[in-house]
């Protein structure tokens, strides 16, 4: 096992090299699911619930099958079915252009029966009479019960007690590529081109619903525009695609639109707590005593971990999952993460002004002790100095003028473990290499750090790698999930390559008079070990190759991946204290994944997860009507998210650890940054917001209770 | 989207002349709502009638001082033109506030003025409201965060969208009609409709095959004028509220003002008691402040919406202190 390391002087690794398909992307060249277009291929389009509860009396599809241009309709729900949300797909229709296919979609005759339905968590907690989500389940279930150590002991030995409810708000996905397939059929083997985060998964997903063997399904996905956790299943869309195609005798294409992407693609689910907790008047932690909830969806549970990160050494948790009709949550970025961390980081604030203390010494003197995977101790005091935390005020900007800014710490964790996955490689005797592997690069560089790790492997440039990825015809590899690909997908392919460079080396030993375990591969040649000059160039070594090439398999092992992440980001805002309007000045963001492999991917994820939790702090906010449960926002003109103006100067500092081997950045950037924007809030005005979003309308409510004579 | 008609005007009374159909036809110049409603299905026309060739898109100078604005005319030429800078700064700071660069090359003053509400009821086909012909408004028991505080006697609780309609109303505008009985004028202050349920499928005093084709604004005088904006986000974005003042000096001493806000009524609302409160005062800080107050005095929110009382008191004295050129924040 020991063959397998990564190198001690790597040459490629922890640089900064560009993105390989970067001009593609810039240019148009890259084509996502939403630009391929096959020969004779028609749309798809989905007819969905407007109800967010109903049963369905009867569907005709006469009409729709008699307008112009359809050449499939099928029904997906069948009458007596109960519809659960708005968005609940019912039925299909394929035409030959887009818009006759929108235009048939309407001609569908569904009648409703609505029935009783649950738009947010305080109806569906009112009272025992309150109207179901469902005709068969409650609207609650009782989830998750934890309890370590001696909870009234714990109470006993605090010197303050804080006790308040904290919530946040459900958000979506939105990726800017929608979900959406093109369905090809070729006799009984299906072709999919899926925007989708797993390819094989993809694939495992349209056998089962299809009937079809596995190995008869071919999934395709050379670029994504954004998954974030929605995209591991073919879906509804997907599946209702494949149908459309079959039936029509044609490839479909079958996208959504930004509307059914809000409504029917998963979500983050809210969350919320009553909190008890104590500490010491030296500000240790002892007790935690919380009451969670939260909702994801119709029927889905809203998990997350509290407390999060720091020591209460007495505490019980109870969570109960609420069900409303609305579309199903599905993981989001670091799953339960931001929700505890915020529900946590913003009691800690309390807590520390109960005892005057500074909140990053407080959260030092409560943060679990230092370990590799558990940097938060220096992450806390570095950025600290880094970001000028001791030009902070006390709680409340005491200056005049109605700008008051402030600043703001929060803490994270996150694993990120690499797995199963596998590789080819060939080695051809004119010198070129391609690589393969069956995963897929959901706009993470995934594609770049392939090239990387087996160009740094041959000792070649990035550019004399083909890096062949997102197609079911490629070994194995998993889901985009977990910030695990970087981890599971560089392990199998440095085994790979080092495999194959092997073989190569046995070809050429006897012309170099050496070894072959004394060879090396660098610079473009290969040369005895110490020797440079005896050695040959990498094509000419590649001419020993002969017609049948270098083909290698290969696998992820253990020992080039490690797990565990910490983090730590620093906010500082400015707040308009007669607007309620916050502006994000500067995010600071402390950041370990272990052996960086390209530093200029990594630290574009970590902007990438700043930027969509500020999305989470100020902007986003997935509205449903009160009354009627159809959502009022499913649009990118009243969801919010920030603009170029909105972006703060964002520092990224990665801290290299090329011991612990590999391990995935996708997720953990993305979970501190809204607590610690609120946090700063708090510290520039004052005023404790003890929910997300920020909306103006919370600030101003704050600053007025506050000056009322405020919560402290 | 419903198959649709398409006529293209080259001039106005052509234009008009399309507008007269048996079903329903709608004018088209930038686009910029129109083909949004047409593409959510909140409105199904049989013609569309592309009166952008048709119509004036040039500011002329006027024999008093003024100006005459074609309602053809892009924002961003709006924006870009000095002699509008110069004598009505108001407008050249509501017109660089509109929507992203991209559609302010596309969209046009006449839309921007004459553009469909905003409401998130509105603009999803879901809900029926009084505007599409529905008896009820779903605001009042709804999600109102971002309507009105003023003129909330209903039916609808819409604020009206056109960022140039309240610089305009401020600055005493008229606005020139054409229609299949010719042409009119309309002070800017009575072109826009409080609603009731005879006219609450419309928020102006426009008739169907008419087109407003130009924006005349007197000559200001000696005036000076502050607008502020008020936004969640910093890009793109609709105002919470906002506002502009004109006011007149004698001296130090306000003569007489006029204060309209946008963002928080069913029309660019234009504030009595906020003028009142400026006038024989002088143009300072406090003034603001009292002005301010005044303001929003009248202001009757929804269940969801009080907060933009503050957001537009704000707004009115940032207005008063850049008018005399004070620093806002």
């Amino acid at each position: 096992m020991a063959r397998y390391s990564w190198p001690d002087k790597p040459t490629l690794l922890s640089t900064a090299v560009k993105r390989i398909d970067g001009p593609d992307k810039v240019t148009g060249r890259a084509r996502y699911t939403y630009d391929i277009n096959r020969p004779g291929m028609i749309y798809g389009k989905i007819v969905r619930s407007p109800y967010p509860h109903a049963r369905i009396a009867s569907i005709d599809l006469s009409r729709a099958q008699n307008a112009p241009g359809v050449r499939a309709v099928l029904a997906y729900r069948t009458p007596g079915d109960e519809l659960l949300y708005q968005g609940d797909p019912i039925a299909a229709v394929a035409a030959d252009t887009e818009e006759r296919a929108r235009d048939a979609a309407r001609l569908v005759r569904v009648r409703y029966e609505p029935l009783p339905h649950v738009s947010n968590e305080t109806q569906a907690l009112q009272d025992a009479n309150a109207p179901t989500w469902s005709t068969t389940q409650a609207n609650t279930r009782p989830g998750t019960r934890q309890e370590t150590g001696d909870l009234d002991a714990g109470f006993k030995q605090a010197a303050h007690v804080v006790e308040q409810t904290y919530s946040t708000h459900v958000i979506t996905h939105v990726c800017l590529e929608t979900h959406g397939t093109v369905c090809e059929w070729d006799g009984d083997k299906l072709t999919a081109w899926v925007s989708t985060q797993g390819v094989h998964q993809c694939a495992d997903g349209f056998a089962q619903a299809l009937g079809i063997p596995r190995a008869n399904v071919r999934v395709i996905t050379q670029y994504m525009g954004g998954g974030f956790g929605s995209k591991f299943a073919p879906d509804a869309q997907g599946i209702i695609c494949a149908r459309l195609a079959k039936t029509a005798g044609a490839p479909v294409k079958l996208m959504l639109d930004r509307k059914e992407e809000h409504l029917d693609t998963g979500n983050r689910p809210s969350a919320f707590a009553h909190i008890r907790a104590g500490i010491t008047s030296d500000g240790v932690l002892t007790a935690f005593d919380g009451r969670s909830w939260g909702t994801g969806g119709a029927g889905a549970g809203s998990g997350f971990p509290l407390p999060y990160l720091y020591r209460f050494p007495n505490r019980r948790r109870t969570h109960t999952d609420v069900y409303i009709n609305a579309g199903q949550q599905r993981a989001m970025r670091a799953p339960g993460h931001p929700q505890g961390c915020y529900l946590t980081e913003i009691l800690m604030d309390e807590l520390a002004d109960r005892v005057r203390m500074d909140p990053v010494e407080f959260r030092i003197r409560n943060a679990p002790p230092l370990a590799p995977n558990a940097q938060w101790v220096n992450y806390f005091r570095e950025g600290a100095q880094r970001f000028g935390w001791n030009r902070r005020h006390a709680t409340g900007d005491p200056s005049p003028g109605p700008i008051k800014t402030g600043m703001g710490v929060s803490a994270h964790l996150w694993g990120g473990a690499g797995r199963g996955s596998q590789a080819h490689v060939d080695i051809h005797n004119d010198g070129s290499v391609v690589v393969a592997c069956g995963t897929q690069d959901l706009g993470t560089g995934t594609r770049t750090i392939v090239a990387v790790v087996a160009a740094e492997t041959f000792g070649l440039p990035v550019s004399a790698v083909k890096a062949e990825i997102g197609d079911t015809n490629y070994p194995f590899s998993g889901g985009s999930g977990g910030s695990t690909t970087a981890a599971s997908v560089t392990p199998a392919i440095r085994v790979t390559c080092v495999d194959a460079l092997a073989a190569l080396f046995a070809r050429v030993a006897a012309a170099l008079g050496a070894p072959a375990d004394t060879l090396v591969a660098e610079g473009g040649r290969i040369h005895v070990s110490g020797n440079p000059s005896k050695g040959m160039s990498w094509k000419d070594a590649c001419k020993a190759i002969g017609t049948e090439p270098i083909s290698v398999d290969g696998k992820w092992q253990d020992g080039l991946s490690g797990a565990g992440t910490s983090g730590v980001q620093f906010a500082e805002v400015a707040v308009d204290v007669e607007t309620g309007i916050v502006r994000v000045k500067r995010i600071l963001a402390m950041q370990d994944c272990g052996l960086i492999v390209d530093t200029l991917t990594a630290e574009s994820q970590a902007y990438g997860g700043v930027i969509a939790a500020i999305n989470f702090a100020l902007f986003e906010d997935r509205i449903l009507d009160r009354e009627t449960g159809q959502m009022v926002n499913p649009n990118m003109e009243w969801y919010l998210l920030a603009g170029m103006s909105d972006v703060p100067q964002i520092d990224i500092v990665l801290h290299n650890m090329p011991e612990r081997g590999v391990i995935g950045i996708g997720e953990p950037p993305t979970v501190s940054t809204a607590s610690a924007i609120a946090n700063a809030v708090r510290n520039a005005t004052g005023a404790t917001i003890r929910s997300l979003p920020l909306h103006p309308h919370k600030v101003l409510a704050a600053i007025e209770q506050e000056r009322a004579g405020g919560t402290l | 989207m419903k198959a649709f008609a398409y006529v293209n005007a080259t001039n106005e009374k052509d234009a008009v002349a399309a507008l007269n159909t048996d079903g329903m036809a709608l004018p088209l110049a930038g686009g910029q709502d129109l083909l949004a409603r047409m593409k959510d299905y909140i409105d199904s026309p049989d013609r569309v009638v592309n009166v952008k060739n048709a119509l004036d898109a040039t500011v002329t100078a006027m024999p008093d001082g003024g100006v005459k604005i074609g309602a053809a005319m892009r924002i961003v030429d709006l924006y870009e033109h000095r002699q509008i800078a110069a004598l009505y700064p108001a407008v050249n700071a509501a017109a660089i506030e509109i929507g992203t660069p991209q559609i302010r090359h596309q969209g046009t003053v006449g839309g921007n003025v004459n553009q469909r509400p905003r409401c998130w009821y509105f603009r999803n086909e879901e809900f029926v409201c009084y505007k599409k012909g529905g008896s009820r408004c779903f605001a009042v028991n709804g999600e109102n965060q971002y309507h009105a505080i003023f003129g909330n006697d209903g039916p609808s609780h819409i604020v009206h969208p056109s960022s140039l309609a309240v610089p305009f109303v401020a600055y005493g505008a008229r606005f020139r009609v054409i229609g299949p009985k010719g042409e009119r004028e309309i002070p800017a202050s009575e072109y826009f409709t409080m609603p009731t349920l005879a006219n609450v499928l419309k928020e102006n005093v426009l008739g169907d095959e008419e087109l407003l084709t130009h924006v005349i604004l007197p000559a200001p005088g000696r005036v000076r004028s502050g607008h502020y904006e008020v936004r969640y986000k910093a890009s793109h974005d609709w105002p919470l509220a906002f506002a502009t003042v004109v006011v007149a000096l004698d001296g130090t001493t306000v003569s007489s003002a006029r204060v309209v806000l946008g963002a928080v009524a069913p029309v660019p609302w234009r504030s009595k008691p906020a003028e009142a409160a400026l006038t024989g005062k002088p143009l300072d800080e406090d003034t603001a402040a009292l002005a301010a107050d005044a303001a929003v005095g009248e202001a009757r929110p929804m269940s969801g919406n009080a907060y933009k009382i503050q957001i537009a008191r704000t707004a009115v004295k940032r207005a008063v202190m850049r008018a005399a050129g004070l620093r806002t924040v």
